[in-house]
């Protein structure tokens, strides 16, 4: 009986362990946005930048598998306030081929932008 | 008595109960869908190209630098010079609608605006319709420091199991006085279909 509650209250235990904890604000993982299914796509490191005015971002992407992947994203722009500035970016297509990692270079739409959220979605 | 009150209660909640409570009205196979999402309804020229290439241009050109001091930009019309029909001004019309937005340039009357424009000029000075404190003069008009001016080519190739569009969309920016380019910029769009 001892052994069957000590099993159960590690089970608790795990299954508590196993809900990934959110992401910290700023970090590279707060600013994607998974519509549904992302699969074999890893995201890396993102740089941030300011120039002429206008905030740029530079998003790493790996595709995880050995055969070529397609994804679908597009860029939020957010001004101070957190909300988005300007009309809604049009879908792209991104097409990776087997362990390739590439940098998604993106512009935002408006000077007033000063933060950014990357959507995406695998087919 | 109670009957009959007892069957207009029926016949009113029923009523009441067919009624139409959507918003929507009409045939349930029209809908409307996402300005935004990726068409690929056939391989050729669609919205998701143009929207793709307006942003693409809009957001180099403003983020290069060159227009400091919002200036004044003529916008002229795309030269198509692939083999399909592509309205080529919705183009034009999108990067300056963009350009606009972000606060970095002007744009003088094109060409398409300019018989317009020069009508209501003559309409306000020749006219002798209008109050004379209210007349727009002429010789006022405000002249580009730049024009803005590109071209669309396409290469399509076709096999009998595949069809390969490659378009080319080019733009510059040239100073009217000095006749240079002073900011380029290409996007590249490739379509493929499998039959």
């Amino acid at each position: 009986m001892r052994h069957f509650i000590l099993g159960a209250l590690a089970l608790v235990l795990l299954a508590g362990c196993a809900t990934p904890p959110p992401p910290e604000p700023g970090s590279a993982a707060s600013k994607i946005v998974v519509m549904g299914k992302f699969k074999g796509i890893a995201v890396g490191a993102i740089r941030v930048a300011r120039e002429n005015g206008f905030l740029t971002a530079k998003v790493q992407l790996s595709n995880i598998t050995s055969s070529n992947q397609t994804m679908y994203y597009r860029f939020a722009w957010l001004g101070a306030d957190g909300f988005p500035v300007g009309d809604e970016e049009t879908w792209k297509v991104l097409s990776l081929y087997a362990n390739q990692a590439t940098f998604l270079p993106a512009i935002a739409n408006l000077p007033q932008a000063a933060d950014f959220r990357l959507e995406v979605k695998t087919p | 008595m109670f009957a009959r009150f007892s069957m207009l209660a029926v016949v009113a909640l029923l009523a009441s109960g067919c009624s139409n409570t959507s918003p929507v009205l009409g045939s349930k196979n029209i809908s409307y869908g996402d300005t935004k999402a990726v068409e690929t309804v056939t391989n050729e020229f669609g919205s998701t190209d143009l929207q793709m290439i307006a942003e693409s241009m809009t957001r180099s050109l403003a983020q290069s630098g060159i227009l400091q001091g919002r200036p004044v930009v003529q916008v002229y019309d795309v030269k198509n010079k692939t083999s399909e029909y592509i309205d080529t001004r919705e183009i034009t019309t999108s990067i300056k609608t963009q350009l606009m937005k972000t606060g970095t340039a002007r744009f003088a009357s094109d060409n398409t605006d300019m018989q317009s424009q020069v009508d209501q000029l003559k309409l306000q000075n020749q006219s002798g319709l209008y109050k004379k404190s209210t007349v727009s003069k002429t010789g006022n008009m405000v002249a580009a420091k730049y024009r803005l001016e590109g071209s669309i080519s396409s290469i399509v190739k076709r096999s009998s199991d595949y069809k390969d569009v490659f378009y080319k969309f080019s733009l510059q920016l040239v100073d009217v006085e000095s006749g240079l380019a002073e900011w380029m910029d290409e996007k590249e769009i490739r379509k493929t279909t499998e039959r």
